[in-house]
């Protein structure tokens, strides 16, 4: 096992308790990566919202900005956690311009269903200038 | 009483006529080849098989009003493309969506789907340029990236 593995295994456990002392952990969670560099996407600006099933429009939920190691915790409550479709926004463009560079997406929004909100959910995005990926992890 | 002859120099005759067959020439090459500055190829990624016949749509913001403007509504082939989205001269520089309507195709094979749909927002700063949009899609992730 290598050194930068056995890194980002401690990393991970170390995450884990800092976010149990801080209280119980958001039923959805996020993690930006930025493919390009081999970074996390750190200081990233984003924003979760959920859309009214009557009328359809968005309501603002939570913004926040990714930590050092891309990460956003804290995003919302298991209460606050109901079915519905959210939205995550990321400011991609305002974060490669941060790091003097430009990027194809001005911003991503990322739409998905919640229909078990007892569940876990991670909704990460993997980040270049010129590409991105999402999926749903655990 | 004088007259004035009016001397159009040969030099400008030809200018006028060249800009004139050029123009034709343009038109000519937009309705031979019609192929579209901007293109999009859908993938089932879980299946691996192209997504065909799902539905798609591209617009583009207005800078002024800051609404979005629907240009073109498709359904891509069996081949999961969708050809002919937009002509060279509509494709102005400024902030574009692709709109997939993920969700429905899903359920049309039978499948539920974590996202409803997949709305790809992008900016166009050189559009002289070719800009490949395509969508690596699965039931419970997506991709994309700018492609040629």
């Amino acid at each position: 096992m290598s050194v930068q593995r056995l890194q980002k295994l401690q990393g991970h456990i170390v995450s884990a308790s800092k976010v149990t002392m801080a209280g119980p952990s958001s039923p959805l969670t996020t993690h930006v990566l930025n493919t390009a560099m081999g970074v996390p996407g750190s200081n990233m600006a984003l924003s979760l919202s959920r859309q009214d099933p009557s009328t359809a429009a968005w309501s603002l939920i939570t913004t926040g900005t990714t930590n050092a190691d891309g990460r956003c915790p804290g995003l919302l409550t298991r209460e606050m956690f109901t079915v519905g479709v959210y939205r995550m926004r990321f400011e991609t463009a305002q974060y490669w311009e941060s790091l003097g560079e430009t990027c194809f997406y001005p911003y991503v929004e990322i739409v998905f269903t919640i229909n078990d909100p007892s569940q876990k959910f991670h909704v990460p995005l993997l980040l270049s200038r010129f590409s991105y990926s999402t999926y749903r992890g655990s | 009483m004088c007259s004035f002859i009016v001397l159009i120099p040969s030099v400008r005759i030809y200018n006028v006529n060249s800009h004139e067959n050029k123009e034709n020439a343009l038109n000519e090459k937009v309705s031979a080849s019609g192929s579209s500055p901007l293109t999009t190829h859908v993938l089932n990624s879980g299946d691996g098989v192209p997504a065909a016949r799902l539905a798609l749509s591209l617009h583009r913001l207005d800078s002024n009003l800051l609404i979005w403007n629907l240009l073109t509504v498709g359904t891509t082939n069996e081949d999961g493309r969708c050809p002919g989205l937009i002509s060279s001269e509509a494709f102005t520089a400024g902030m574009y969506k692709l709109r997939f309507e993920t969700g429905a195709y899903w359920e049309r094979l039978g499948r539920t789907s974590f996202y409803p749909y997949v709305e790809v927002v992008f900016t166009i700063s050189e559009p002289q340029q070719r800009f490949h949009v395509p969508l690596l899609l699965s039931r419970f992730s997506y991709s994309t990236y700018r492609g040629s």
